[in-house]
């Protein structure tokens, strides 16, 4: 049984530590819980304010609102030195009443009239999308960004996938055209959907050389918008996650036995003993995540011009912009679960808990790592022999086959008994609520926050929370 | 020896012993397998000409494309061999990470399509592997091609069971040597020499080496990849062991300082490799035996590689006029011009912008010039480039730069050089003008 163990913050720790607290919201709520945790998101604001200090950067990091739907999450980053990309009218919204003054609100993603009109009229600066987004900008007075897609490499031909956003590079001058003295352009953006630096510095001093075009027709956009992507490190150990991925192979080819449900290969299958397609999960350890990861990206050479990509940015003048979204929301949250069956079926460990893996959406994000058995170790009533740790299956609770937590089988510390709490960490990005649903007349999850106070923990409804003090 | 092809100069490379006061194993005579004296410079002209040869009739005529899915030395011999017969070479890769090869392939007239990394939002039903991806953008390209296909091709293998494996036995005076380690790219050369080997003597022991995993060893596979290559065989090797970027370096340096080989980082793992796994069994051991390993090719295209791994291996003496050598005081006491008295001060002296071209050209003060920092550097490593009469200011993006290069020319001896305080980013907020010539 090969452990993925979560990397545990210590605020994170000091939550798992209340289980007296944990299991009164589960009661109180019923199964499960989505919790936040606002107070920790202010450190990883500041980790990439960091890196613009130390390079003598200027620019606005924006926190992507669609990880996550907390007001108190939202609240708690208004009042830091973080802005908000927003991506939808309901979302501008409620930055809007979260405290976020208009410039320091982003609008991205596709856009309706009613989002591109109170975008407008509160003077929230908007990322276009299309071309038809311009023409739809009402007024004369916007602040406008362009996202440009479809970056050329020269020599060696960077290929990227297919984006169905943005306007291609060679149609720069059209929305030029299009703009002119209905908006004003400060600056141009670009958001590739991909972990390789090397792609990413194709596309940046791309977009350097359409700002160039840019200021050649009298412009003045400022700001280079590279978007997010920075990327979260999930788990504690790397040796766990290589030996994993490794003996994952290895099963796929038949050589040892199955270590998933079905002998799902998570995108890879044998062919005639080789191993074919690509593993399709998360890289959940990364050497560098978050704002390292961007302080590796600003040190990469430019393909074209062979200097720093951070050193071109300040030669040009450009404010950089981002829009981290899980990297933001590191330690920011987590999920607990009820325990309400478990069995023994061909030899297997079945543990069904009273949540859906719409519920905790890790599998879906690809990210694999094993959830937190609350309670004493001690005692327990399955003793079969079988050592310590066990290896199970996590079903959930809706009536459908593929409805299981995670196909991989996860490492618990002992056999849980029905009533345990079973708690997934680090789930505030992209894992609670992007893709729940009320399936089965299943009611949408609650979610508390819970924050320290006057040197103990405390919780409200989410809606109900505030930050402490004036800014 | 008079040849009407180049490719006819392929194989018949040398076997050369190690001395053993260099490796220190009494009871083994170590070979080296002198792959890199091919004439396209590695083990890979074998495979490359014997995968593509009998594909060439009639493919100029068709105006087929030969592709190939390489980060290195295959790439490199069918570009030479593709332009040899007036064909395009295209090599699709999403694994070439030294940059003189690249560099070296665009100058073969080779074409290179990078492959897009790992999406961050995961797309589960994303699961092509690089070779189903190079197919699709074959058949979208439309034209014809000639696919070699190394990873699958038994000519690769045959290269070696015809080629490299006989040679070695002839030269051992008709034996096989008693152990053969080889590093696993596309487990061509040490599947096929294998299998030669062991046709003469079935007791020939094979360890096979691969790169521990999340390392990176150029031309070797780590312990994951080689099960995504066809001809990889685990039962080919009596052992399969890891060997680390370090312990390649290591063996590199072993070779080229004192063997006299030009060894590439595949050959110096295979040394060291080679070595690690016979100084287990030489103490045991009451008679002579023999080892042979293959030097895959030459150590010239890695030198980014062991800069980025081995700084040291590269290191100079610091030079007198460099900003590396200045003191913090000293880059704190450095001559600034506040941007609010600058505009008056650039009108008398020679304003040196030291950002990047593009940067540059794109807005500037008026009457500056640009020599960028790295450039300037340089010059200064030579002297002053200016008179000491001449009054200067310095201008890069925040005045961080600008700053420790006013510092270095003060401690040269120049008695009125300035450093814009803030930089260009300052005296554009201020809104003083910038130009576009």
């Amino acid at each position: 049984m090969l452990p993925l163990t979560p990397r545990i913050a210590p605020i994170t720790r000091s939550v798992l530590d209340e289980g007296e607290l944990l299991e009164q919201l589960v009661e109180g709520f019923g199964s499960p819980v989505n919790v936040v945790l606002p107070q920790s998101a202010g450190a990883n604001v500041a980790r990439f304010l960091d890196v613009y200090r130390r390079r003598r950067l200027r620019g606005r990091i924006h926190f992507a609102h669609k990880a996550n739907r907390s007001s108190a999450l939202l609240r708690q980053l208004s009042t830091t030195d973080a802005g908000v990309d927003v991506s939808s009218l309901e979302e501008l919204q409620h930055a809007l009443s979260s405290g976020f003054p208009p410039d320091r609100i982003l609008a991205t993603g596709p856009k309706d009239r009613a989002f591109l009109w109170l975008a407008a009229q509160t003077g929230v600066t908007v990322a276009v999308d299309s071309l038809a987004e311009i023409s739809d900008i009402p007024g004369r007075n916007a602040k406008i960004m362009i996202r440009l897609s479809g970056f050329v490499s020269h020599g060696v031909q960077m290929v990227s996938r297919r984006s169905r956003f943005g306007i291609r590079v060679g149609d720069l001058d059209t929305a030029l055209d299009l703009i002119d003295g209905r908006a004003e352009l400060v600056g141009l953006a670009y958001h590739l959907d991909t972990v390789a630096v090397a792609e990413k510095a194709v596309a940046f001093e791309g977009a350097l050389a359409a700002l160039d075009k840019c200021r050649a027709r009298g412009l003045r956009p400022w700001t280079l918008d590279i978007g997010g992507g920075y990327g979260v490190n999930y788990l504690a150990d790397g040796a766990q996650w290589e030996r994993y991925t490794s003996a994952l192979a290895q099963a796929v080819l038949g050589n040892r036995p199955p270590m998933t449900w079905n002998g799902h290969g998570y995108g890879l299958r044998a062919e005639n003993g080789t191993l074919r397609g690509s593993l399709t999960v998360y890289p959940a350890h990364r050497g560098a995540a978050g704002a390292d990861y961007l302080d590796q990206l600003l040190d990469t050479p430019a393909p074209g011009q062979r200097r720093p990509l951070g050193d071109l940015l300040l030669d040009h003048m450009y404010d950089l912009d981002v829009e981290p979204g899980r990297a933001l929301l590191d330690q920011c949250g987590l999920v607990l679960t009820r325990v309400v069956e478990v069995r023994r079926q061909d030899g297997d460990l079945l543990v069904r808990v009273d949540a859906n893996a719409r519920d905790v959406s890790t599998e879906e994000h690809g990210v694999l790592m094993d959830p937190v058995l609350l309670g004493k170790d001690e005692g327990e009533g399955d003793n079969d022999g079988e050592g310590e740790e066990r290896g199970a299956y996590l079903l959930g609770n809706l009536c459908l086959e593929s409805d299981l937590i995670t196909r991989r089988q996860v490492r618990l510390p002992r056999t849980p008994r029905t009533g345990d709490l079973l708690v997934f960490v680090n789930t505030a990005g992209y894992f609670m609520d992007f893709v729940a649903t009320t399936a089965v007349r299943r009611p949408v999850t609650p979610m508390v926050a819970l924050y320290r106070r006057d040197g103990r923990w405390r919780w409200c409804l989410d809606e109900n929370y505030w930050p402490e003090g004036a800014p | 020896m008079r040849f009407d092809d180049i490719t006819e100069a392929i194989g018949n490379t040398p076997l050369v012993r190690i001395d053993p006061a260099v490796h220190g194993l009494r009871n083994i005579d170590l070979y080296a397998k002198m792959e890199l004296l091919n004439p396209f410079g590695s083990v890979k002209d074998r495979a490359a000409w014997s995968m593509v040869r009998p594909m060439l009739a009639g493919a100029a005529e068709r105006g087929d494309t030969v592709v190939e899915l390489s980060s290195g030395n295959t790439a490199k011999a069918l570009a030479l061999i593709a332009g040899m017969h007036g064909l395009p070479f295209r090599s699709v890769t999403n694994r070439m990470k030294v940059p003189e090869i690249k560099d070296l392939l665009l100058l073969l007239g080779a074409e290179i399509d990078e492959l897009p990394g790992q999406s961050e939002c995961l797309d589960p039903t994303d699961t092509d592997d690089p070779l189903t991806r190079m197919y699709r953008r074959l058949t979208e390209s439309g034209g014809g091609f000639v696919h070699t296909d190394q990873y699958f091709n038994e000519l690769n293998v045959e290269a070696h069971l015809n080629g490299t494996g006989p040679e070695i036995v002839k030269d051992l005076d008709g034996n096989a040597p008693d152990y053969f380690i080889a590093c696993v790219g596309t487990a061509g050369s040490s599947t096929g020499v294998a299998r030669a080997l062991r046709q003469h003597d079935p007791d020939t022991r094979v360890i096979g080496l691969v790169s521990a995993k999340n390392d990176f060893i150029p031309g070797i596979r780590t312990i994951d990849e080689v099960h995504e290559v066809g001809l990889f065989d685990p039962g080919v090797y009596d052992t399969v062991e890891p060997v680390s970027a370090d312990e390649a370096i290591d063996g590199l340096l072993t070779l080229v300082r004192r063997c006299g080989m030009l060894a590439g980082p595949t050959g110096g793992g295979a040394y060291q490799g080679a070595v690690r796994f016979l100084r287990t069994v030489d103490a045991s051991l009451t008679e002579r035996r023999s080892a042979v390993f293959i030097i895959c090719d030459r150590v010239e295209s890695y030198l980014s590689y062991l800069r980025e791994r081995r700084p040291a291996l590269f290191g100079q003496p610091a030079r007198p006029h460099s900003v590396g050598s200045l003191s913090p005081a000293e880059v704190a006491a450095a001559p600034v011009v506040a941007v609010e008295a600058a505009e008056a001060y650039a009108r008398d002296a020679l304003v040196i912008d030291l950002r990047s071209p593009y940067a540059y050209q794109a807005l500037h003060i008026d009457g500056s010039i640009n020599i960028v920092d790295e450039a300037f550097g340089e010059m200064l490593a030579a002297g002053l480039p200016f008179s000491r009469r001449q009054p200067v200011l310095l201008v890069c993006p925040v005045g961080e730069k600008s700053a420790s290069y006013a510092a270095l020319l003060q401690k040269m001896g120049h008695p009125a050089v300035h450093s814009l305080a803030g930089g260009v980013i300052a005296w554009r907020d201020a809104d003083l003008p910038l130009v576009r010539d």
